[in-house]
């Protein structure tokens, strides 16, 4: 058992797993620094993946593919935040149009595009795409002449690095930098950074924004990385889970990546269990199961956090 | 701009389906719902008790839920009803509905137009998409014939719908020979020594485990010492888990053959192969080989598939033969050709006439009786020790 975990391919398949949630994460924190509750990363990843993948097919170029996942990222979210902050909408409403967009629509789109006909239940562009069309891996340098190591961290796809530092740049954005404190001020409040003349609207979109590249990031490793092609509903709840590593992770970046890199150990812990010929339900709920139990400790964290807090305003309470 | 396009586009691509659409039925649908048994007066009633030398000639339509093209159930389906017109047996009428979302309402109004126009003798559509606008129209027009293929959803509730379904048992029983003869046959390259084959399948379900019963069956027919890595990947979209799921085969316990049945997730398997440079992959409902890009479909060794069109001549060789099976569901397995799997392309290339011979005999063996094969319907119980037993 010890010997499947604690092997190099173990690993290097938690960081595998860890990158698109990463991505999805790091849009989740930014948009609820800003007090923006981006529920549809879902739905834009899906059509980031889509497009993402047919337009590395148009042209030949994976590049091309994944500028244009960004930028349909940033698109979508932008769009999602004109209509709740200038139409004034829910947002959360927005999102699961958004998501269902991403489910429906974009079935529906490649259909129109690609005049493909298949059946609705395999749908999908992987007919079309080549190892060329692929973003490719990357082996470093020097790091993977190291034994272990050089196992483990060598040989990721390009975004998968891309995911890792992008924890840094996102932490390196919001406390680093005048628009990471307009970022936090306008979610902490609102009104407090309108009043020192900071356009509230232009911060969340750019927040809103930024979290949809994110998206676009994860959607483009799903379709032209992780899998052959866009297929119907291929992100699978990696948006929501994200969400979910956003509120274990305090909302941080680096909290976040931590939560993520839990749920991708969890992911990778349950396949090497499976592969004991142990029961598929059971195994399945591990990540799952994980989740939970990762969100009751922060659970407890926090409130021992508060805990402490009161006590201490109490004393001073007291001594005064 | 590119939405406007996309929407232009669709816009357009709506209106040339309902002009399709409304091309069929002569007669205008007007508010059928009202219109209960009475229907049709001119009712298709053959009396084909007394088997006529001169068959009759059916008028069929067929329902295509989708569009032709798909190079799966709905091409199958109509290949089959095309060599029936070809051989004058039927008169047939094919009606594309469509298949996205915005089609679907389109589906019920479009069979009760063609049950209201009563100019069919046979209804024929299929897939697990229908069996609700099915159920409906054939309770308001009982007189009307309906076929359903590759549904069970609500059989024996109308004695005017014949279900077809398809012994998965029977195809999987072929893949688990082919399987073995690759798993050893190491003069082919990413062939290892181990007999290991592997198995992703969608859901720990009795359809499923319908198909990997057969698998395993035929897999130690071959070689009783085999051993079958069983995997569910519990999802039929998620490609990327079951990827993550075929390279766990491949590295921890040297599968090289990985058949799998996971709808667009067990395409995962695929890839996790070619990922790895070991191991070959076997598709399933379609020839994959045809759907896959040139780097899957290159290390896809051959595909089970259910021939719709084969059943469909079958149910009509039935009809001339004045057995009548409405209102019951028929499993159609290798003796009726509703299942096989493809042998041409890299089956031609890889498999050894050894191999060849043995599928062959299987399948003579499976319909004259000599060969059973278990099922996950009727001796689950059997399939789960079996499954438990050639764990690697």
């Amino acid at each position: 058992m010890f010997d499947l975990i604690f092997s190099t391919d173990f690993f290097f398949a938690v960081l595998r797993i860890t990158a698109p949630i990463l991505f999805a994460t790091l849009g989740a924190v930014v948009g609820e620094k800003a007090g923006v509750s981006n529920i549809g990363l879902e739905g834009t990843m899906m059509i980031s993946a889509l497009f993402g993948s047919l337009v590395s097919y148009w042209t030949g170029s994976w590049m091309m593919g994944v500028l244009v996942a960004v930028g349909l990222g940033i698109l979508t979210s932008l769009a999602m935040g004109f209509f709740a902050f200038i139409l004034k909408t829910d947002i959360i409403l927005t999102g699961i149009a958004v998501n269902m967009i991403g489910s429906g629509g974009t079935l529906f789109l490649v259909k129109v595009i690609t005049n493909m006909t298949e059946g609705k239940a395999l749908a999908s562009t992987t007919s079309l795409i080549t190892t060329a069309n692929q973003i490719p891996s990357w082996n470093i340098p020097v790091i993977k002449d190291i034994p272990v190591l050089g196992d483990i961290l060598s040989g990721h796809c390009v975004l998968t690095y891309v995911a890792f530092l992008m924890v840094f740049l996102t932490w390196v954005l919001l406390y680093k930098t005048p628009m990471g404190l307009n970022i936090r001020s306008v979610g902490e409040n609102p009104d407090a950074a309108s009043s020192v003349g900071v356009s509230v609207l232009k911060v969340k979109y750019i927040a809103i924004g930024f979290s949809g590249a994110m998206a676009g990031l994860g959607g483009a490793f799903m379709s032209m990385y992780y899998s052959m092609g866009w297929s119907l509903d291929m992100v699978a709840g990696r948006g929501f889970i994200a969400l979910a590593a956003q509120a274990m992770g305090a909302g941080e970046p680096v909290g976040g990546m931590i939560s993520a890199l839990i749920f991708g150990f969890a992911q990778a812990l349950s396949i090497k269990v499976s592969s004991k010929g142990i029961d598929s339900n059971l195994v399945t709920p591990i990540p799952y199961l994980v989740t939970i139990l990762g969100l009751v400790a922060f659970a407890l964290v926090v409130r021992r956090r508060i805990k402490k807090q009161h006590s201490a305003e109490a004393l001073k309470a007291e001594e005064k | 701009m590119k939405k406007f396009l996309a929407l232009i586009l669709s816009l357009l691509m709506v209106l040339s389906l309902a002009a399709c659409g409304e091309k069929a039925p002569e007669t205008p649908a007007e508010a059928p719902a009202d219109a209960p048994a009475d229907a049709p007066a001119d009712a298709p009633e053959e009396a084909p008790a007394d088997a006529p030398a001169e068959s009759k000639v059916y008028n069929v339509v067929h329902l295509v839920n989708g569009n032709l093209g798909d190079k799966s159930f709905f091409d199958s389906a109509n290949s089959g009803l095309e060599k029936l017109k070809a051989d004058g047996r039927i008169n047939l009428t094919t009606i594309e509905m469509g298949g996205t979302v915005e089609d679907e309402p389109k589906w019920l109004s479009t069979a009760y137009e063609v049950a209201e126009s009563g100019e069919y003798d046979v209804i024929v559509c299929g897939t697990f998409q229908m069996p609700e606008e099915v159920k409906e129209v054939a309770t308001q027009y009982p007189d009307q014939k309906f076929i359903i293929y590759d549904d069970n959803t609500y059989v024996g509730e109308n004695a005017n719908v014949l279900n077809i379904t398809y012994k998965q048992n029977h195809l999987g029983y072929l893949m688990g020979i082919y399987a073995a003869y690759l798993t050893t046959d190491t003069s082919i390259e990413r062939i290892n020594e181990d007999a290991v084959i592997g198995f992703i399948g969608g859901m720990d379900s009795p359809v499923i485990n319908d198909f990997l019963a057969g698998y395993i069956e035929g897999a130690m027919s071959v070689n009783p010492d085999i051993k079958v890595d069983t995997r569910y990947a519990n999802t039929y979209v998620d490609t990327a888990i079951s990827k993550e799921y075929g390279l766990s085969m491949i590295n921890d316990n040297k599968c090289d053959v990985i058949w799998g049945v996971a709808g667009n997730a067990g395409n995962g398997g695929a890839e996790a192969a070619f990922e790895a440079g070991k191991g070959y992959f076997l598709g399933v409902d379609s020839d994959q080989e045809l759907t896959f890009n040139e780097d899957l479909a290159a290390i896809t060794m051959t595909s089970g598939l259910k021939n719709v069109g084969n059943s469909l001549v079958w149910v009509f060789d039935e009809l001339d033969k004045g057995n009548e099976y409405w209102g019951t569901e028929v499993t159609l397995g290798i003796a009726e050709g509703g299942v096989g799997i493809v042998t041409d392309k890299n089956f031609a290339k890889f498999a050894s006439d050894e191999c060849k011979a043995a599928i062959e005999a299987a399948e003579k063996g499976i319909v004259s009786g000599d060969i059973t094969v278990s099922s996950d319907f009727t001796d689950h119980d059997k399939v789960m020790e079996l499954r438990e037993a050639v764990k690697p």
